[in-house]
Order: C-alpha cells, then sequence, then structure tokens
C-alpha cells in the first residue's frame, strides 16, 4: 500500500506512523547520547535509567507499582516483547492463545511461531466490543494467554471495564496469563487509560507490553517494554536475550526523558489525536462513509458500502487512482474464515498532519457515492 | 518439582524451554559433575530429569520462596539464573573488586564520529519514523555494494538483504526462518551462545563438532562423520569468537563439498571480518557453489565501535531470504532508522578506515598477548576477532569458572570462563577468554595486575 501511495502521490492514510517527529526534548536527548557515547551494549534489561522512568511512569499514570530492577525490561519495539513473551510461554501444540480479532497482522505469526493455536473471539462493527458469552466460550483450560490490544488496533475500540473484569475472571478460571499491548495508552480519548494490570487479580497474572513509538510519535526507534511479576519478566528476558540481546542504546535514556516529562505534554497526546480523529471522522460522515467513532489509537475504521464498496480490498487498491487517499481493508486483520464479516470495512490513520487530513477529507467527498 | 540446594522449589519448566535449560543447568552446575558428563551426545534432551540438582553457584539469586498463586511459568528464573549468574556474579565482582573488565566483548572507547555525526543528523533530519522491514533502501544498497568489494558477489540489495536489529537477531530470524523442529544442525563448540538457544527454540537436534588447542582446526573426519543427507544447516563463525581461529580455505572448502553433497545449507555469522590479522577473511559464500545455499550475516557494531547500536543484517539468496524475512517480521518487523542511516554511511566509508582499525588493534593485541605470556599463560595464537583464549592451568585452580573468581577478587581483572561456550563444559574448563578492546592504557593497567598478583603454582 506504501508503494502504491508513493507510485500515485496519494495521501497514505493507511499506514499506521506520523508524517511528524514528537517532542524535541526526545530528539535532543538521544542526539546527545549519541555524542557522548552511549553507544554500546546497554545491560541485558535495558538502562537503569530507563527502566527506573518506566516504573515511575506506572506508578504515575496507574499506580502499578513497580521493581525496575526485576519488573521492567526493555525491548526492540513492542513487536519484539510480544514475540519474546509469546515464545516464553508457550508450552505445546495444544496451546491456544485467545486473541480479538481483527488483530494486528504479527500476532498470528507470533502464534504460529511460537506453535500455538490462535483463537479469535469477534468484535463487530460498529461499536467492536466483543460479546461477552463469545470471549467465555473462547476461553478453556487450554488458554495459555490472553492477548488484549487496548486501544485497539485496527479498530480504534477502547474495552470496557466490564470487558476487562471478564478477561480477568476467565484467566483465573483457567489458569492463563494475559498479556497486554498498550501502546496506544495515551491516546485513548475521552477517558484516561485503564491497564489490566490495575483489576483486582490481574497483576499477579499479567505481563503489560507497551513502547515509545506511539506515545512520542518516533515509531521509528524501536524502544519498547514489558512489565509485570518478576518471574513473568524473567521468563520473556530468557528467550529475548537469545532474540537481539538487547535494543538500540542512545534512544533509552532520551526515552527516560520523554516518559518523565510533565502532564501537559501526555494530555496533548490523547487532545492532538482527538481533534484529528474528530476531522477526519467528520470528514468521512460528510463523504458518505459510514463512520466508526474510535474510543482511542490512531485508526478510525469506515463502511464503505455506502458508496457503494462491496469488497474492500478492491476499494482500496482502487482508492488512490480514485480519490488520491490509500487506506487499508479491514480483512488484512482478520483470518481468512472470518472475512467475510468485515467485507466492506476500511481502516484509516488519523495520524498525520490536520492539512493532510483535510486534503484527504476533500478528495474523499468527491467520491461518487450515497 | 525440583528442589534446588538452597531448598526453595522450582514449578516444572515449559517443554519449549526444556532443552535448552537443561542444557544450561549442566553447563553451569560446577557442584554436579554428574550433570557434566553428557558425552559424545548431541541431542538436547528433551525432558528435565526431576532428580537433577540445581547449580548452586548462584550465591546472588534470589529465589521467590512464596509463589503466587501465578501460573506455573518459573522457567525464566532457572533460565535467567543460569544464562547470567557466571557474566552477572563477574560483573558484581567486577564492581566490587574494582576490576579492569576484559571479559565483555564492547569497547571502551567511542565509535568514529563520522560515523556518530551521521547518527545524529538524521534524527535532526526527521529520519525518527518506522523503515521498510528489511531495510532502509540506502543501508540494503551499502550493504551489497560492501559484499561485493568484499567477496566480488554480486547481490540484490532488495531481494537478497535484510536489514536486523544486530547480528543477533540475524541469527535468530536465519534459524528461527529455515530451521524446522527435528532438523540436524552442525555446531561448532566453543560458541557464541545464542546459536544453541535459538537452535533449542527451533528444536533442532544439534550436533556438535569441538575445536580443540592448539589451533582450533576443524576435525574433518569428525565433521564428515556427522554430515549426511539428514543434515539442514552447518553454522560457521569466522573469524571465531572465543577463539580467534579464522576458517582456512581448505577446512571451507571441506565444508563446501559436504555441504553440496548432501545439500546442506550454511549460516556463517562473520561479525568480525574486518578484525582479521593473521590471515585474509574467506566468506564461505564466495566459495563456487556455495552462494545459492549460504546464509551470510554481520553487523555494524564491530567493526565501527558502536556495538549498542544493533544494526545487522543477513545476505542470502531470495529462496533463503524469504525465511529470514519472515521471522524477521514478527521479531522485531522493522530496524531503528536513524542508525540505519548512519550505518550506510559508515559502510560506505573508504578501505583506509578499516586499514587503521587493524593497526589500532593489533597493537592493542600486542600489549594484551606479551603481557599474557609474560604472567604465565599459555596463549593460543588468535588470527581474528579482538579475542584471545589462555589456558589458565599453570596457575593451579581446578576450572575456568574458579580461576575467573580468583582473576577478579585477588587481581582485579576480568575474563569470560569458555566452559559456558560448550554443550560439554569439560571440554572449556582450561580456557578462559581475554578481549583486548580496550584502550591501550587499560590493557596495559590490566597486564600490570596480573604480572602483580597472580601466581604459578
Amino acid at each position: 500500500m506504501t508503494a502504491l501511495a508513493a507510485s500515485t502521490g496519494a495521501l497514505n492514510l493507511g499506514q499506521g506512523f506520523p508524517d511528524e517527529d514528537g517532542p524535541q526534548a526526545v530528539l535532543d536527548a538521544a542526539r546527545k547520547a549519541i555524542a557522548d557515547g552511549v553507544n554500546q551494549y546497554a545491560p541485558g534489561r535495558g538502562f537503569p535509567e530507563l527502566r527506573s522512568a518506566i516504573a515511575e511512569h506506572q506508578q504515575r499514570f496507574y499506580g502499578i507499582p513497580l521493581d525496575p530492577a526485576t519488573e521492567v525490561l526493555v525491548t526492540v519495539g513492542a513487536t519484539e516483547a510480544l514475540a519474546a513473551t509469546l515464545l516464553a510461554l508457550i508450552d505445546d501444540p495444544d496451546d491456544e492463545v485467545v486473541v480479538f480479532e481483527p488483530y494486528y497482522d504479527s500476532y498470528a505469526a507470533c502464534v504460529a511461531l511460537a506453535g500455538a493455536r490462535l483463537v479469535p473471539v469477534p468484535l463487530r462493527w460498529p461499536d467492536f466490543h466483543p460479546d461477552l458469552e463469545a470471549l467465555a466460550s473462547a476461553v478453556s483450560d487450554r488458554t495459555r494467554v490472553i492477548l488484549v490490544n487496548d486501544p485497539h488496533n485496527p479498530t480504534g475500540t477502547v474495552f470496557s471495564r466490564g470487558v476487562l473484569d471478564e478477561v480477568v475472571r476467565l484467566a483465573h478460571r483457567h489458569d492463563a496469563i494475559i498479556v497486554t499491548d498498550e501502546v496506544y495508552e495515551h491516546l485513548v480519548f475521552d477517558s484516561p487509560h485503564v491497564p489490566i494490570a490495575t483489576l483486582p487479580g490481574a497483576a499477579e497474572r499479567t505481563l503489560s507490553i507497551s513502547s515509545a513509538g506511539k506515545t512520542f510519535s518516533l515509531t521509528g526507534w524501536k524502544t519498547g517494554w514489558v512489565t509485570g511479576p518478576a518471574e513473568l519478566v524473567s521468563a520473556v528476558l530468557a528467550v529475548k536475550q537469545f532474540l537481539t540481546y538487547v535494543g538500540g542504546s542512545p534512544f533509552q535514556p532520551a526515552i527516560a526523558t520523554g516518559l518523565r516529562l510533565p502532564d501537559a505534554f501526555f494530555a496533548s497526546v490523547s487532545a492532538e489525536m482527538k481533534a484529528k480523529a474528530d476531522l477526519l471522522g467528520t470528514g468521512l460522515r460528510a463523504a458518505g462513509f459510514d463512520v466508526s467513532t474510535p474510543g482511542g489509537s490512531y485508526f478510525t475504521v469506515v463502511d464503505a458500502a455506502p458508496l457503494g464498496a462491496v469488497d474492500a480490498d478492491t476499494f482500496c487498491r482502487e482508492l488512490p487512482a480514485r480519490a488520491g487517499v490509500v487506506g487499508i481493508p479491514l480483512t488484512a486483520f482478520v483470518s481468512p474464515a472470518h472475512r467475510g464479516d468485515y467485507a466492506t470495512l476500511v481502516r484509516f490513520a488519523a495520524c498525520k498532519r490536520v492539512e493532510v487530513l483535510a486534503d484527504a477529507v476533500e478528495r474523499l467527498s468527491a467520491l461518487p457515492g450515497a | 518439582m525440583i528442589l534446588s540446594a538452597s531448598g526453595a522449589h522450582h514449578y516444572e519448566m515449559p517443554l519449549s524451554l526444556r532443552s535448552f535449560t537443561s542444557l544450561k543447568r549442566a553447563l553451569l552446575s560446577s557442584s554436579s559433575p554428574s550433570l557434566l558428563l553428557r558425552g559424545s551426545s548431541l541431542v538436547p534432551t528433551m525432558a528435565a530429569s526431576s532428580t537433577t540438582t540445581v547449580s548452586s553457584t548462584d550465591a546472588g539469586a534470589q529465589l521467590n520462596q512464596s509463589a503466587p498463586s501465578s501460573p506455573p511459568v518459573q522457567v525464566a528464573k532457572r533460565l535467567e539464573k543460569f544464562k547470567t549468574t557466571i557474566f552477572t556474579q563477574m560483573s558484581s565482582l567486577a564492581i566490587k573488586h574494582n576490576a579492569i573488565n576484559l571479559g565483555q566483548g564492547f569497547p571502551n572507547f567511542d565509535g568514529p564520529d563520522f560515523v556518530k555525526d551521521a547518527a545524529i543528523e538524521a534524527i535532526k533530519a526527521g529520519k525518527n519514523q518506522y523503515a521498510r522491514g528489511y531495510g532502509v533502501p540506502d543501508l540494503n544498497s551499502a550493504i551489497a555494494s560492501r559484499f561485493q568489494k568484499d567477496t566480488s558477489l554480486v547481490v540484490d540489495p532488495e531481494k537478497e538483504v535484510t536489514v536486523t536489529s544486530g547480528c543477533t537477531e540475524a541469527i535468530a530470524a536465519t534459524i528461527l526462518g529455515l530451521v524446522n523442529p527435528g532438523d540436524e544442525v552442525v555446531l561448532f563448540a566453543p560458541f557464541y551462545d545464542s546459536y544453541e538457544a535459538v537452535l533449542s527454540m527451533a528444536g533442532a537436534n544439534i550436533k556438535c563438532i569441538t575445536l580443540r588447542p592448539p589451533d582450533f582446526a576443524v576435525p574433518l573426519e569428525e565433521l564428515k562423520s556427522v554430515v549426511s543427507a539428514n543434515t539442514k544447516a552447518i553454522m560457521i563463525n569466522t573469524p571465531h569468537n572465543p577463539t580467534g581461529k579464522m576458517f582456512t580455505w581448505e577446512e571451507l572448502e571441506f565444508i563446501a563439498k559436504l555441504c553440496k553433497e548432501n545439500d546442506v545449507l550454511v549460516f556463517t555469522d562473520e561479525v568480525y571480518d574486518k578484525l582479521s590479522f593473521e590471515m585474509e577473511h574467506i566468506s564461505m559464500a564466495s566459495l563456487p557453489g556455495m552462494f545459492n545455499r549460504t546464509v551470510t550475516l554481520n553487523s555494524l557494531g564491530k567493526t565501527f565501535s558502536l556495538t549498542g547500536w544493533k544494526i545487522g543484517w543477513a545476505v542470502a539468496p531470495p529462496q533463503l531470504t524469504w525465511g529470514v524475512r519472515q521471522a524477521h517480521s514478527f521479531l522485531t518487523f522493522a530496524t531503528s532508522t536513524p542508525m540505519q542511516f548512519a550505518a550506510a554511511t559508515a559502510l560506505q566509508t573508504s578501505d583506509s578506515y578499516y586499514e587503521e582499525l587493524k593497526r589500532d588493534y593489533l597493537a592493542k593485541k600486542a600489549i594484551l598477548v606479551e603481557g599474557l605470556e609474560a604472567v604465565g599463560f599459555v596463549v593460543y595464537p588468535s588470527s581474528g576477532t579482538y579475542f584471545v583464549v589462555v589456558d589458565h592451568t599453570p596457575f593451579g585452580f581446578e576450572n575456568d569458572v574458579a580461576f575467573c573468581e580468583h582473576l577478579i577478587e585477588e587481581v582485579g581483572v576480568v575474563a569470560i570462563p569458555t566452559s559456558v561456550f560448550y554443550l560439554n563444559p569439560e571440554e572449556g574448563k582450561n580456557l578462559v577468554r581475554f578481549t583486548f578492546c580496550k584502550d591501550e592504557a587499560t590493557l596495559r593497567g590490566a597486564v600490570e595486575r596480573m604480572k602483580q598478583k597472580l601466581r604459578k603454582r
């Protein structure tokens, strides 16, 4: 899709990365770290300074107490955190991993690599909240991991307290571990983000994954982390140390600086993204799409059926030429058997400059239909 | 449940990690001789024996006596203890005794300004968002160009070069992407520890050939006896960590012949290729008929003294690159963007950089080797890398771990016990590894301390 965008000059609202860099203080800190010689191997768990900053962040925003020495591990992005976590926890081919579908595309590959079976729980248009009974029937004694991506990519949904409580209850009942992907934690629009690890009874069986990329608009720095009980974190380290050993050193003190920025910075991250999502959503509605209002993340999902689309894949392939905009068909995030349920749904990313979003909206409104 | 020497209870470890966990336990359990004698068996056992005892060398490890109601996944605690105990112990002892660290394989000097400046510029220029998964085009091209200069092979940067987070990830992606459970893979001991660990993760059947002093030559007939039509791949590391051995033309040709006869792949880790001192580095991929069955792995860190940047790569024909990229895409997906731009700048530098690098390291090596010989070690010739292995037995210690502890506590110098690099640690107990990737003052200081305080027995 990126290649298509590049070749047609279309506006790329397909890929989930911003077109502007993050806070100057963080960029400056990385450049200084390089100049000052922070260029050799970090310790296996990450520099103590970053681990402390991560622990402080969890305490500050969520009241989660963490020992930076044993309960925090720095990884090469959230992707590696997830790969190492699944490889560390999956025991045998009959293990199951429960995932909300649609899902971020590397989840299926990670689960397959770890040799487990992926059990999807559908999130349906328009609000993408799971059916609690469907969730309960997906979790069984074979479930090793319940994977919760909240706020959710690609749907933009934010899980309700009721859903999170049910996940914890089921995890207890079936002795499963909860693994979260919270990379959009500072991109929740209407209420504070609630990490599952803060729910009663959850912390002891939850590994929480996040990263710097989305919060600080530095997706190319590939610095993430996993936090949780010491023994679980050590399990992840045991695998991770052989996947990459450690991640990029100069970024670590810079991200520590970022994590210690004042509240106003973090408030502005979600406020700005909400404004962009609103701008995009309004424009998409005006263009004739049905729009699912996201609770968070970079993404807005629309139904292109009102514009005559019958197959989102085709619609998205044609969109650059027809309207000069790139979107991703939601079916790209869905297992083949279920694609029919998402046939006309498209994901757009709002993490672009306001001018770009306004331009995209104008282009899309020129589409015939509705 | 396994009862440790300290009395705390451990839970059964998951099968997926049991294989390399039991190997690690064997490696580091110096108090359990029965575990050390794994004989010639090269296949990791899949089931941990419930009667095996846990190493008691983990003086610093805190065991969780009152396990919470969380699921039994305490693998990692045991694994971390086994993997990092020696290094963690050494490190904390080193700090406590203010020891000079010639153990860890990273420089105490910085990389060249022109490369650092390129990274600083890249950040300033906004190269801070996701890179293309298999590498920034500029870097893929620079890697291909450098590879051509080094091997005369022309490779397609788009289809045959994959950028990863260091060579460690390139190794993981290669093995996880190309090796199936049950596949036989040949390893040479001593080996960089991730090889064995990742092969175990992949469920491979490891066939291990030991390289022995004084010259660590490949035992050709022994190698021939383990390679068959069932062999999936042979892993080579040249120049070799920890011994400094470089695979000769004859050895590589012999291996190549076996590979062609038996349809075997080669995975070759060449991160120290620019630190080749006593002979020319030879890439397996450049041998006749070998490019199509070889994955060549390398990285920026050792050559440019920037080990913390984690920029590595795999060069392989398209049909092997595919598997590497598949694994890479779920391990990390993409590699850090600004460093890739800087790496492209680095790789485009002229040969004079490499000549100067060699000169500097040769001078450092001379200081260390002469010093170690004067102190009384048996120093084995190291043709490449920035490591030297020595025989410590003139000083009267029963094994390498005991010697290294003494070296830190009484002499104030850190070395790495090499038994951790073998499937059968007995084979490495006479050897320790020193590095000379430190500034000259540090090297001289370490030699001085050893001259003063290390006594033969």
